[in-house]
This record gives C-alpha cells, sequence and structure tokens, in this order.
C-alpha cells in the first residue's frame, strides 16, 4: 500500500530524510516515532505530497507520488485520511459541516453526506455535537471530528502526525482506539508519535528514525 | 452541478461574512460606472443633437448662366443615382431671389441697383449622415465642380470640421476613460478578491488537503467576484438613471425647449453596465487567485 525506496529529502543544507526505505502492506497498522527533528512529519508530507522526494521514489495505493502532476495530486488526497495535531478544522464551520466538506468534495449527494456524516458522528461518538462549532469543543473532542472527517470518504490509508500531541492519557487511549477500529475495518494506518505509551505493548509493527534514516524496525 | 451549487452556497455565505469589504467594492465600481456612464450619455445626447443640426446640412452647386433644361435634367439626375444624396433639391434664380428677398426684409431696396437677377440658379443636396466627413465631402465637391454647368461648389467647411472634431474628441475621451475604468474595476476586484483570499488561506490549505481541485477552491471566489462586479454595475445604472432623470426635470423647469430632445440609453443598453461590471470583476478575480499550487 505504502512503499519507499531510497527515499531522500533535503531542506536547503539539512537532511530531513535520507535513503529510507520500508514499505507497509494494505490493512496493516504502523507506527514511526522518534525524537523531535528525526523526519516523522517529512514522511508524512512525501506521502500525501506535500513534500516532493529529492531522491527516490514513494508509491501508495498504485500512485507514483513524486511523480504526480499538480493537477493529480487531489485525487492521490482523497485516498489519503491525514489526523493533524492542530486539527485544521474550520471554525466557522459546524462539526457537521467541517467533515460534510470531504464529502462535498467528492460531489456526493447532499443525502448521502447527510447519512454518513451521521454514521461517522456515531462511531466517533460526537452525534450530540453536530451542529457546535468547534471552539465550543475539547482537544479532544476536535481531535474525534479530525478522525471523523478523515474516515468519512472511506480512504485507503489514514495518516496521523502526533494525534494525541496536546490531548491526556484517558482521551489518547480513545483515540488510539479510533484507529484500531478503523484499521480493522481494512484501512492501512501509519501514526507518527514520539508517546511511546501509545504503541508499547499494541505488538504493532514500529519503524524509528532518527536524524532522517530509519535506525531499526521493532514490534511495539 | 453538486460541486457548482455548494459553490454558489459558500460564496453566498462569504459575501455576508465580508459584507463590509464587499459592499465597499460594490460601490466603487457603481462610482466608476456611473461616471463612465455620465460621459457617455452626454457623448449620447451632443451627437444626437449634432445629428439634428446636420439634418439640415449639405453642399450648395450653383450653375452656370444660361444653362438648358436638357443640362439641368442631367446634373439632376447625375445627384440624384449618387448614394450619399438624400435630396436633390432645384433653386431656380427666382426662387433664390425671393428667398433673399425674404432674408432681406425691408432692406429690399439695395437689390433695385441690378438690372437683371444677379442669384445663380442651384442644387441644395441634402447628404447622408455617414457622408458629412470633412474627407469626403471634400472630395466630392472637387468632383462636382469639374461638372458641365456647374460654377461653384458651396458648404460649411469650417463649420462640418469643427463638429466633427468636437464629436471625435468626445468619443476618444469616452474610450480613454473607459479603458481607465473598466482596468481600475478589474483592480479593485483584484484587490478585494486578493484580501478574501489571504483571509481564507487556512481553510484553502484544509481543502487541499481534503483532495479538492483547483475548480472547486476558485469557484466560490469567482462567483464573489461575479457578484460583486454585476450588483456594482446595476447599481451604477440606477444611479445614472436617478441623476438622468433629477438632471433633466430640473433643466426643462429652466429651458422647456429642450424638452424631449435629450435621450437615455435604449433599453436593450440597459444590461451593460452590469455585465461590464461581472466582466471585468470576473477577469480581476481570476487574476487575484492566481496559479493554485498543492
Amino acid at each position: 500500500m505504502i512503499q519507499f525506496s531510497g527515499v531522500s529529502k533535503y531542506y536547503e543544507d539539512n537532511v530531513a530524510l535520507k535513503d529510507v526505505s520500508f514499505s507497509v502492506e494494505k490493512g496493516d497498522m504502523v507506527f514511526v516515532t522518534g525524537p523531535s527533528g528525526a523526519g516523522k512529519t517529512t514522511l508524512l508530507k512525501l506521502i500525501y505530497r506535500s513534500e516532493r522526494p529529492d531522491e527516490g521514489n514513494i508509491i501508495v495505493a498504485d500512485w507514483d507520488v513524486g511523480e504526480l502532476r499538480q493537477k493529480t495530486i487531489p485525487y492521490l488526497r482523497r485516498n489519503v485520511g491525514i489526523v493533524f495535531q492542530d486539527f485544521r478544522l474550520l471554525n466557522n464551520r459546524t462539526v457537521f459541516e467541517n467533515i460534510a466538506l470531504a464529502l462535498r468534495i467528492h460531489g456526493l449527494h447532499p443525502k448521502e453526506i447527510k447519512e454518513d456524516v451521521a454514521d461517522v458522528l456515531k462511531d466517533v461518538d460526537l452525534k450530540h455535537k453536530a451542529h457546535s462549532f468547534p471552539q465550543h469543543l475539547s482537544g479532544g473532542e476536535q481531535q474525534r471530528v479530525v478522525i471523523a472527517r478523515a474516515m468519512v470518504s472511506r480512504p485507503t490509508v489514514l495518516l496521523a502526525d502526533e494525534p494525541t500531541g496536546n490531548l491526556d492519557s484517558d482521551t489518547s487511549t480513545i483515540i488510539m482506539r479510533l484507529f484500531r477500529e478503523i484499521n480493522a475495518r481494512g484501512t492501512t494506518v501509519l501514526v507518527a508519535t514520539h508517546h511511546t505509551e501509545l504503541f508499547s505493548g499494541t505488538g504493532r509493527r514500529l519503524i524509528h528514525l532518527k536524524e532522517g534514516k530509519i535506525i531499526k524496525e521493532t514490534v511495539g | 452541478m453538486r460541486v457548482f451549487l455548494f459553490s454558489l452556497q459558500s460564496a453566498i455565505k462569504n459575501l455576508w461574512l465580508e459584507k463590509w469589504i464587499n459592499i465597499l467594492t460594490m460601490l466603487t465600481i457603481a462610482v466608476g460606472l456611473l461616471i463612465l456612464g455620465s460621459f457617455v450619455l452626454v457623448t449620447l445626447n451632443m451627437d444626437s443633437m449634432l445629428k439634428r443640426w446636420s439634418d439640415g446640412f449639405g453642399l450648395v452647386i450653383y450653375l452656370e448662366e444660361n444653362l438648358s433644361t436638357e443640362e439641368e435634367d442631367l446634373l439632376k439626375e447625375y445627384f440624384q443615382k449618387d448614394p450619399d444624396v438624400i435630396e436633390a433639391k432645384y433653386v431656380s434664380k427666382d426662387s433664390a431671389l425671393g428667398e433673399f428677398r425674404k432674408t432681406l426684409g425691408t432692406m429690399t431696396s439695395i437689390l433695385d441697383g441690378f438690372e437683371k437677377n444677379p442669384l445663380p440658379s442651384s442644387f441644395e443636396l441634402k447628404l447622408e449622415r455617414e457622408a458629412l466627413d470633412p474627407v469626403i465631402i471634400k472630395k466630392k465637391a472637387l468632383q462636382i465642380i469639374q461638372l458641365n454647368g456647374v460654377e461653384d461648389v458651396q458648404y460649411g467647411e469650417k463649420w462640418l470640421s469643427s463638429l466633427n472634431t468636437m464629436t471625435k474628441g468626445m468619443k476618444i475621451i469616452v474610450v480613454l476613460l473607459g479603458g481607465i475604468i473598466f482596468i481600475a474595476i478589474a483592480f479593485s476586484t483584484y484587490s478585494t478578491i486578493k484580501i478574501l483570499f489571504y483571509r481564507r488561506i487556512d481553510e484553502i490549505g484544509t481543502l487541499k488537503l481534503l483532495g479538492a481541485t483547483r475548480g472547486f477552491i476558485r469557484l466560490p471566489f469567482l462567483f464573489e467576484g461575479l457578484f460583486i462586479g454585476t450588483s456594482g454595475g446595476l447599481a451604477g445604472f440606477l444611479g445614472l438613471l436617478a441623476i438622468y432623470y433629477f438632471t433633466t426635470s430640473r433643466i426643462i423647469e429652466f429651458m422647456p425647449a429642450i424638452k424631449g430632445m435629450m435621450i437615455f440609453f435604449p433599453p436593450e443598453t440597459y444590461i451593460a453596465a452590469p455585465l461590464a461590471g461581472a466582466v471585468m470583476s470576473l477577469i480581476g478575480s481570476i487574476f487575484a487567485i492566481g496559479k493554485i499550487r498543492y
């Protein structure tokens, strides 16, 4: 589903990633870990083509990401759900509208949008907050909205960049449970985090990054 | 179609959220088109008045003495065949003298010194409006004077030249002003849409990450630009209409003779101002959004 082959990325003279190779099979749930500045965020950005590799190839769900033309990028991103640490919700739109936006981009019928958003809100246990605005929600609730938005269009890959960065441990547990449920439905999940408690004891594959290089692969 | 409707809804919502900057831009466009419309209207009225005056304008062809009726008929036939000639009126020596006497009124005694009628017979040619160009008319006069039996050709050369210069001058002003105002409209909308675009840069970033195409991102901004331009054009037109009726009613109070002479744009051109506003604003919006990169 995701394949990196000798990928390097430089920001002027700084090495963000150097000769990174790994693959993630369809339906896997993998953690990318490492200290701040290890290259976790760059790795995710390369997957959804926010950045372009300077060396190497990246294949995501049969898309040769490095060779994509500008006008094709949106279609790759429709297959990749993204969960950010800073949420990136639109504060002038309700929870419902924020989630529905992902489906409007796909051009779905309003009736389908209504049904799908209701379903996903039920999954993240936020049905009662459908008409609230993001700034009136707690951090955990906002993150659940982001997960709902990323999942509503049923992407093949879900990426999460420090999804529990600003959340307490109870809320983090809820968020991780959601990721496991999403993965159980067949979605490939890649979580970048430096919080070891999120993956310890999970039995999931861990990719350790340091200074832009994969230093080891272990099991959590 | 769904994306189109959603973009329209977003545009309406955003127009309301950013109403003050939008109203300001709309008013700027309205004032610009109002000024341009006023100049066009003044030119239109000048042109209409010039047309009234020039209806009586033509060439006077003085004939040689003792021309036979056949020769006069030949000349008349020549003039009538000319497509630029609306009417060729023959004025006999006697008619010319009669007219002259009327003009002199009580001073007809000055004609008593002449033993015979000193005035020549003539043709008065009324010309098509298109032919009332100093170059065309001069060429025509030179051709006519070569004809057998023609003594002289006269027309108000200077007067005609002045009329033409005035009309052309106004038309040039309108074209230049139109160009400036059209660019100003496009720039005004460009600035507004640019500001709105930057205010929503976070939202655009999120849309890009969710897989929105360039069209999906651009469309609401284009609708906003289109609405601002169209409503600005409409407001400018309504303002011009109000000013026209107010001004004409005040002028007629002082100059009743002018009643019926002043004209407004024909109804089929009413769409011109909203259309001009819409097109120029759309151009401004397209440039403001620029190229969207992922």
